[in-house]
């Protein structure tokens, strides 16, 4: 093609810059070896940076093909420019290298094991405070046990009872149609009533407890961790987890035995309205039923199972939190790992609590 | 003498009940680099957010390149910006991408520039404040002055006509923000960029500064050129170049 000249316009800019790009590549296309291509600047009155990056970026690039381009009729003005935004000030971005594959493998695999690790730690750690922390409260945080009891237990409180009445209300329902054709609509209150005690209620209490305070709790441990407040604390000499984990633990051991109560209770009272309304049980009778089936036995495993799907919830929470990295979506991902591995391990749990007690 | 591209009149502007701006009336004028002044808290932030618009304020009148700040259309309001930078004080970096991407989001969205070209322009800018290394990292892998510098990277992005910057060299170390101060006169002189910056630092005001607004309690008590505000008998301005 010989020699082309390409006229830039008065102003080389962010809007110029998409045209003069096409054009010059066009006219490298068309080039061979040892053509010359001249860029004009002879009307320019203004450059930018960004015209500075391309045109020298076009100028590297065409050199490579062996094709000559060459900047003519520049301005003092616009060569000064030039000057200042030049890429020999470019720095090297610093490099990462993919890793081999086995690498990769056994990076994955220990940072699970260092996971694992981390969280048998953590509950042991917590373990050990709960018990130490209720002879020395000077390390927990102040009015700490009371303020979060009133945000686990009572702030939850409308919220558990409407879930378990709507629960024992649609599960008397569908028991009860089952067992009419057999004239044992009476069955229905048994059944609500064990249901209730030993599964729905401390269940339901802590998948709500999980949802709602558990992923407060790791949304508040990790925006600290993130803005350094628990390193702060700790060079301080304040362990975090006595001062702000033991104290949450204490409240939710405190308050979700209530909860359950209270949502066992309103469960049954669902089932008992339904009984009443529907199926023609009153309420006497519904009792009566309820206290039949009802031993210590089962009230032990809602106990029980409080106890460990709360201290599961804690646990849990605390852990994402204080494993939050990055950003405050690093605070979004902890919250939502911390809510589903909660409701996850407190299934799990129930399911091997109920072997135990019932095999 | 020219028109002011920037300019307030009895502007007064607050928080709910608190008034922080009281009959602020400056003027702003084209290629020079104009420097906020005051304590902490007499309202220098709050006095950028009302001429970048993300405030409201309660009376007066702002125009910026002849545009009425306070009764500004959406659409023309973002066409405005685009050539006005800021720099927040905070850095205000997104969190979740590397810098590199947080550079080139206003040439994404604001030019048609392709993408292989826009790489080697967010390169440009982040070597002229001293971070082409870190390019690919992301805001939380780097120093609080290292942010400062990214956000300034950003700001700069598409070579506004106008730059806010609010404390772009605080916390930093003398020789960065000596090259800082160098990178704002380069910008200057070569884009022939209008800037106004809020800072502290005395050595940077000498350096750069062709006009001086100084605040206290809201209100200016002084405005004029540098050399006027070091030869001032006004009692705080004469106490602050004076410590
Ligand atoms: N979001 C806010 N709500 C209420 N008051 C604020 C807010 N931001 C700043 N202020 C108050 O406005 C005053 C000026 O703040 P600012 O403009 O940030 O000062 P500075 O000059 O240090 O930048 C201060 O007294 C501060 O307490
Ligand atoms: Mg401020």
């Amino acid at each position: 093609m010989g020699n082309q000249t390409l006229q830039l316009p008065e102003r080389v800019n962010i809007d110029t810059i998409p045209d003069i790009y096409n054009r010059v590549k066009e006219m490298v296309h068309k080039s061979s070896d040892s053509d010359t291509i001249a860029i004009d600047f002879s009307g320019v009155v203004h450059i930018d940076t960004a015209g500075v990056v391309t045109l020298e970026k076009v100028q590297t690039d065409a050199n490579e093909r062996g094709i000559e381009l060459s900047f003519e009729n520049l301005s003092p003005t616009v060569e000064k420019t030039m000057q200042a935004f030049s890429s020999r000030l470019l720095e090297k971005p610093a490099g990462k290298q993919k890793p081999h594959i086995l690498e990769y493998v056994g990076e994955y695999t220990y940072e699970y094991w260092i996971t694992l690790r981390d969280f048998i730690l953590l509950l042991a750690n917590i373990s050990y405070y709960g018990l130490v922390a209720l002879f020395r409260p000077k390390l927990r945080r102040k009015g700490e046990v009371i303020r979060q009891s009133n945000f686990i237990g009572v702030t939850a409180l409308p919220i558990i009872m409407l879930v378990n009445f709507l629960i024992g209300i649609v599960l008397s329902l569908q028991v009860g149609i089952q067992m009419r054709p057999f004239g044992a609509e009476i069955f229905v209150a048994q059944l609500i009533g064990f249901a209730m005690i030993a599964e729905l209620g401390p269940l339901l209490t802590a998948i709500m407890l999980a949802g709602r305070s558990g992923s407060a709790i790791a949304a508040e441990i990790g925006a600290m961790n993130l803005s350094e407040e628990i390193d702060a604390l700790r060079s301080m000499g304040i362990d975090p987890i006595p001062y702000l984990i033991v104290p949450k633990l204490y409240a939710i051991l405190l308050t979700i035995p209530l909860l359950v109560a209270v949502a066992t209770f309103v469960g049954i009272f669902g089932g008992a309205v339904i009984g009443y309304t529907v199926f023609q049980i009153d309420f006497n009778a519904f009792y009566n039923e309820v206290v039949f089936i009802l031993r210590y036995y089962e009230i032990m495993t809602a106990l029980v199972k409080s106890i460990v799907f709360a201290t599961i919830i804690i646990v849990v929470s605390s852990f994402y939190g204080l494993h939050v990295e990055g950003s405050a979506e690093g605070v979004g991902r902890a919250t939502t790992s911390s809510v589903v591995v909660s409701i996850f391990l407190v299934i799990v749990a129930d399911s091997l609590l109920g072997l135990l007690f019932y095999l | 003498m020219a028109n002011p591209i920037i300019s307030t009149k009895y502007l007064s502007a607050g928080y709910d009940e608190t008034t922080v701006l009281d009959d602020v009336s400056i003027d702003i004028y084209e290629n020079e680099i104009t420097v906020v002044l005051g304590v902490s808290g007499c309202g220098k932030t709050t006095l950028l957010k009302n001429l970048i618009g993300l405030m409201r304020p309660t009376k007066g009148m702002i125009e910026i390149l002849g545009h009425d700040m306070v009764y500004i259309q959406e659409h023309e309001y973002n066409r405005l910006m685009k050539n006005v930078g800021v720099l927040f004080q905070g850095g205000a970096l997104l969190n979740s991408i590397p810098i590199s991407y947080n550079v080139a989001i206003p040439l994404e969205q604001h030019t048609n520039i392709p993408d292989y070209l826009i790489q080697e322009i967010v390169r440009l800018k982040l070597s002229l404040v001293g971070l082409g290394h870190a390019y690919n990292y992301l805001p939380s892998q780097l120093s609080g002055g290292m942010r400062k510098r990214a956000a300034l990277a950003r700001a700069i992005a598409l070579d506004p006509a106008i730059l806010f910057a609010d404390e772009p060299t605080a916390g930093l170390d003398p020789v960065t923000a000596s090259s800082l101060d160098n990178l704002m006169l380069t910008l200057r002189e070569q884009m022939g960029m209008t800037l106004v910056i809020v800072t502290h630092e005395l050595s940077s005001i000498r350096r750069v500064a062709d006009k001086i607004i100084y605040l206290d309690k809201g209100k200016v008590l002084f405005s004029g050129k540098l050399d006027e505000a070091l030869e001032s008998e006004i009692p705080e301005v004469k106490n602050f170049f004076s410590v």
